[in-house]
Parts: structure tokens; sequence; C-alpha cells
């Protein structure tokens, strides 16, 4: 079992730096997602932690112990890597073994950890294949075994679940859960799949162009997003965000001429004019679900109404600005309407549009 | 065939035909046919100008029981066929050198190879020069360097020619060998290395456990070549020795030649060119079931 730190840890190529000193604390068995879009550090700084890279700058700790200088096998850790990277001339049993050998383990033992392994995943009919007889399912599971295996301190994913299809990356998605919850080992796992994110998390890192956004349980980087980023990526639909102006009365106008203000006395004096009011589309109520108090109604015209079963997503548009509300399916709308919309200002947001941070 | 009705399943078998005819002929009229007239050949008594006569084992019994010749031109072809070992393990070293993020490794990697496309009758020349004992580049070397005090004449010597004839041999293919091991090595995915690195297999661990196996495809394309270029290295050794000094380094090949066009035995060639044929189909047969079975076919892009 195992913490694991990054202390402003910097990775750059050259003069290109890419991480731009992050700092995490993982608590142990916790299991924490990396997320963001490509190119914002996210692999990068897994890959420093399994040592397959080296650090440009600030620490890597395992247990309050600095392994910057410590080669990858003596760190202890598993990883899973996208493409599974299988040995293609081995079969199940030798890809899972492979790292036992390498670590002095009796035979007896080894077949005994593999056995267990491939109990828990279901790999027992398949231990004499080649992984080029297996599906992509098949192949995961593989990968994760040879994980489990080694019992190591820290298991690292590097987008495991990228290469399956969408039914089979929601049922493996499950089982990754399940077997953390059995195997209680601290985990950092790296997606750029918000969902993933927030199904799988403890906690949830938001990374962006090499920084660390936010970093919150999924509950609080959802309803509580930290910057304008974490915002437009954790959520889908995405959240709704229209220009805001803030007045010297301490109001806020949002939305332009056809929009609405609103009374924020409460942000600081010193808050810049130009905000950005951010809202959810589950907190834009239309039709009969508009309550009283909640908020402003104001009009909008529907674009696009698109049915999704449990739910109905109405496009519209908001003084020329998109507008996006979830809502009950028996609220009936339709393409062309121009609709009464309330906004829950309770749930809604408020960012400095120069920082994106909220205010 | 032609003349079936014009069905899509006639007509796709007769295109198919058609590009197949070109190589087909060729390979008719310049292989099975000339195999073909050696194995009647080798049966018989003939030479040009004279009566064809039925010989039966007249030629082979010769070969085997009374011809020391043929024996030691076999046995230096076993000895020359060495040189195909030798240059896989120095074409797998460079390989993994020029693998390397290393300043110029293009540079390195063209130089290695240039030797390869040369005429190999000017390859043959220029290493003469090298080996010769009054004027060669070796020579001068090793005498200014103190290290021989007497000149050797390398092509000249029953102790060094065969070694001679093979280094140049190996230093033709070597850059070939190089080219076919290296694309092996970047068909191996990084990830398989990041992989074992992190499951706690060292360098060495590393080359013999992944490198190696997934490597076996080209090592195998390399084997085959080489086989294939000891058997036929004639143009080489008649330019380096004719064969010489004596027999000190006849292979098969020229034996062969020198049978049919200088003693105008064409019979008699004819029956050690089948007993070569016998011995090459064989290798190949042992080192394909070596290399082949399902660790031969290992498909490194899943």
């Amino acid at each position: 079992m195992a913490t694991v730190s990054f202390r402003a840890l910097v990775k750059a190529y050259g003069d290109l730096e890419v991480v731009h000193g992050i700092n995490l604390d993982v608590e142990d068995g916790e299991f924490v997602v990396l997320v963001g879009p490509s190119g914002c550090g996210k692999s990068t700084s897994l890959r420093m932690l399994a040592g397959l890279e080296d650090t440009s700058g600030g620490d890597i700790l395992i247990n309050e112990k600095v392994v910057n200088e410590v080669a990858p096998r003596d760190r202890d850790v598993a990883m899973v890597f996208q493409d599974y990277a299988l040995y293609p001339h081995m079969s199940v049993f030798e890809n899972m073994a492979f790292s036992l050998r390498y670590r002095k383990t009796p035979k007896a033992e080894i077949t005994t950890r593999v056995m267990e392994a491939a109990d828990i995943l279901g790999l027992e009919p398949l231990l004499q294949r080649r992984p080029k007889q297996l599906s992509g399912g098949q192949r995961q599971r593989v990968a994760m075994g040879r994980a489990i295996v080694r019992k190591p301190q820290v298991f690292l994913f590097d987008e495991p679940l990228s290469n399956l299809d969408a039914k089979l990356r929601g049922s493996m998605r499950l089982e990754m859960k399940k077997l953390h919850r059995r195997l209680g080992v601290t985990t950092l796992y790296v997606t750029h799949d918000q969902i993933e994110a927030m199904t799988l998390a403890d906690r949830v890192v938001v990374m962006n162009n090499g920084h660390i956004d936010q970093v919150g349980t999924p509950d609080e980087v959802y309803k509580s997003p930290k910057t304008l980023f974490v915002a437009g990526f954790i959520g889908s639909p995405t959240m709704n965000v229209l220009p805001a102006i803030r007045d010297a009365d301490g109001s806020v106008r949002v939305g332009g001429a056809d929009g609405f203000s609103i009374d924020r006395s409460d942000i600081p004096e010193d808050a810049p004019q130009n905000l950005v009011f951010g809202i959810r589309p589950e907190e834009v109520f239309v039709g009969e679900t508009i309550l009283d108090d909640k908020g402003p109604v104001v009009t909008a015209i529907v674009d696009v109404v698109e049915a999704q079963g449990p739910d109905t997503l109405v496009f519209a548009s908001l003084g020329g600005h998109d507008l996006t509300i979830r809502t009950r399916p028996d609220v009936k709308v339709k393409a062309g309407d121009a609709v009464q919309v309330q906004l829950n200002i309770s749930r809604s947001h408020l960012f400095n549009k120069e920082t994106g941070r909220t205010l | 065939m032609f003349l079936k009705p014009k069905t899509k399943r006639n007509r796709e078998i007769a295109f198919i035909w058609m590009l197949l005819l070109p190589a087909l002929m060729v390979y008719l009229f310049y292989r099975i046919i000339p195999l073909l007239w050696n194995f009647v050949l080798s049966f018989s008594f003939w030479s040009p100008g004279k009566p064809f006569e039925y010989a039966g084992l007249y030629h082979y019994e010769e070969m085997l029981f009374y011809d020391d010749a043929f024996w030691t031109a076999l046995k230096n072809t076993a000895v020359f066929m060495l040189a195909t070992p030798i240059s896989i393990a120095i074409a797998l070293g460079l390989a993994l050198l020029v693998d390397q993020k290393i300043r110029g490794r293009s540079l390195y990697r063209t130089l290695i190879f240039l030797p390869y496309p040369m005429m190999v009758v000017a390859v043959g020349i220029v290493w003469r020069w090298l080996y010769n004992d009054s004027v060669g580049l070796i020579n001068y070397v090793l005498r200014s360097l103190g290290l021989i005090d007497q000149p050797i004449a390398f092509l000249e010597s029953y102790s060094f020619a065969m070694a001679s004839v093979m280094v140049a041999a190996i230093w033709q293919i070597v850059g070939f060998f190089m080219i076919i091991l290296l694309t092996g090595l970047q068909n191996i995915p990084a990830h398989l290395y990041e992989a074992a690195v992190i499951d706690g297999a060292r360098a060495h661990h590393r080359f013999w456990r992944i490198t190696l196996p997934l490597l076996r495809p080209s090592i195998f394309l390399c084997v085959i070549l080489g086989v294939i270029a000891s058997f036929t290295s004639f143009d080489l050794i008649y330019t380096m020795t004719g064969g010489g000094p004596g027999l000190a380094t006849e292979l098969l090949i020229t034996y062969i030649y020198k049978a049919s066009f200088t003693l105008s035995r064409f019979d008699y060639a004819a029956a050690v060119t089948i007993v070569m044929f016998f011995l090459f189909l064989t290798l190949a047969t042992v080192a394909n079931r070596l290399a082949g079975g399902d660790a031969g076919k290992v498909d490194i892009a899943d």
C-alpha cells in the first residue's frame, strides 16, 4: 500500500515545457483519475511516475520517499497501457508470469499467483492462448492480470479502455471499479474521457496545458468547477456559458440586451467587469418545469430538440448565444418555438473572463 | 480452359493465368527445364560434339568415392557458409547500434549498407588489391604498425585464403542484413519494452526475451539469403582467388564451373549440380522447420 505525491513536478523537452510544476497528493488506496484533453500532460506525468520518462524538475514521492532516481523496476508500480503491450510471442500465462520471473519468485508461487489473477479476471480458459487469439476485451483483462500478479504498491493505467468499443468500455469500467474495491491498491488512471473520470474516480484531477486546474471528488468538479476549463470539460452536454458584465451597483447583466440581470452584490469590489456566466443544462428549466423563485425567466428560441429517452435535450438560442437545456421527456417543445426558460441562479457559476477562474 | 463458357469465375481464372504466365515462362525455361536437363545429363555420358550415352550412376560413384576435389569443395562450401551466422551476428550488433538515438545514425546506416549494391566483381577486385602482398593496404597497415615483419600473401596462402574471402563476403552482405534486422527492430512496439522495464526485465533480459524472439522472422530471412549467397558466391571467389591456391577456396559452385567449362565435363558437372541442389533443398527445409511453426509467424502488429 502506498501514497504517491508530485512536488512541483516539471517535464520539459528541450525548451518546451509540457508539465509546469504540478502538485498532487494521492492517499493510500485511493483511485485518482487524471483527466484532460490530449497534450495536457496527464500521460507524461504518469510516465514520469512509472519511471519511463525522466523528471525535469521537482520530485515524485512514493510512500514519502523521493523516487526520481529509482529505476522503474524498483518502484514497485505496475502499468497497463492503452494498446495493452502484451508480449505477442508468449502465452497469456507467460505474459502474466513475466514480471515474477525477474523478481526471483519461486515457480510454485508464480503459478499460484497467476492462477489467482486468472480467477479474478476469468482468464483460466485462455491461459495457453497467444494474445493474437484474444478479443480486445480479453487482451485488456490480460493486461490487468499482468499488473495484478505483481501485487504492486501502485497501479498505473494509461487510457486502458480507449481501444475498446463503447459497450465493452462500460462493462470494463464497472469491473475495474470492483477490482479496485477488492484489491484496494492505490491507483492512478489517465483518460481523456470525462465519463470514465467521473464514474471511476475517488478524486478527479483535471489537467489543462500542463497545469492542474482542479482536484476534487467527481461531485465537486461537477458542481463547483474552479475554472471555466473544468466547467467545460466535465459534463456532457457541456455547461452553458454566456457573457456577463458586472455593473457598479453589484448587479450582473447576463447575455446582453436579450438577457437578464442578477443581483450579485456578494462578489468582491475588485472583481473585473467582464465575466462569464455558466450554468449546467439541467439547471435550466423550460415549460412546466419552471418553478417560482428559482431565477429569472427569459425567452429563448428552440433550434433543435433531441429526445434521448430518459431525458430530452433542447438546443436553443438566448439573445444569439447557444443555450442547451436538459429536461423531462414529457415537456413538449418543438423546433422554432419561442419558449420561456428559467435559469436556476443558485446553481450557476461566475468566472473571471480573463483568468477563467471562478470568482 | 479459355473455351469454357464466359462465366465470371472463368474470366477471373483466365486473368490470373495471364498475369502469371510471363513469370512462369521465365521460371520454366531458366529453372525447371535446365534442372531437368541437368538431371538427365547427370546419368549420361555427354560433352559437346560427342554422342549421348546412358551412364547410370557412373558420375555419382566417381564423385562420392574417387573425387577428393569434390569433397574438398563440399567442405569448403560448409566452411564458407559460416560467413552467414557471423554476418548476422555482426549485422544485429550494428542494427542495435544504429537503432539508438545517436548523432548521424542515418549516415552510419548508409555507409554500412553501401557495399551491398556494389557489383561483386568490383568488390572482389578491390579486396584483391587490399590483400595484395606488395601494394595492398592491409599489409601496409600491418607492417607500419609493426605487427608483421614479412608481407602476407593472403589470397595465395593456404591458411589465409578462405578466411580472407569470407571477410570480403561478410563485408559485402552485412549492410543488407543490418537493414533487414533494423526493420525488424523498428517493428517491435516501444510499449513492449516499456512494459518489460516496469515488469523488471533488465537490458539483457529484454534482449533475449523480447528483441530476439520478435526478430526471429527477420533473422530467418537473413539465414535463407545467406545460405543462398554461400551456395552461389561464384563471382566473388572467381575474381578473388579462382578457387585457389590449389583447392583452398574451391566451392561447389566454382568446382561445377571448372568441370564444365575448363574440363568440358558437362555430364559430371551436372551430377555435382544435382548433389548441390539436394543439399540446398535439405538445408532450406531444415531452416524453414527451425524458424517455422508458430514462432516464425509472430505477428507483431498485434
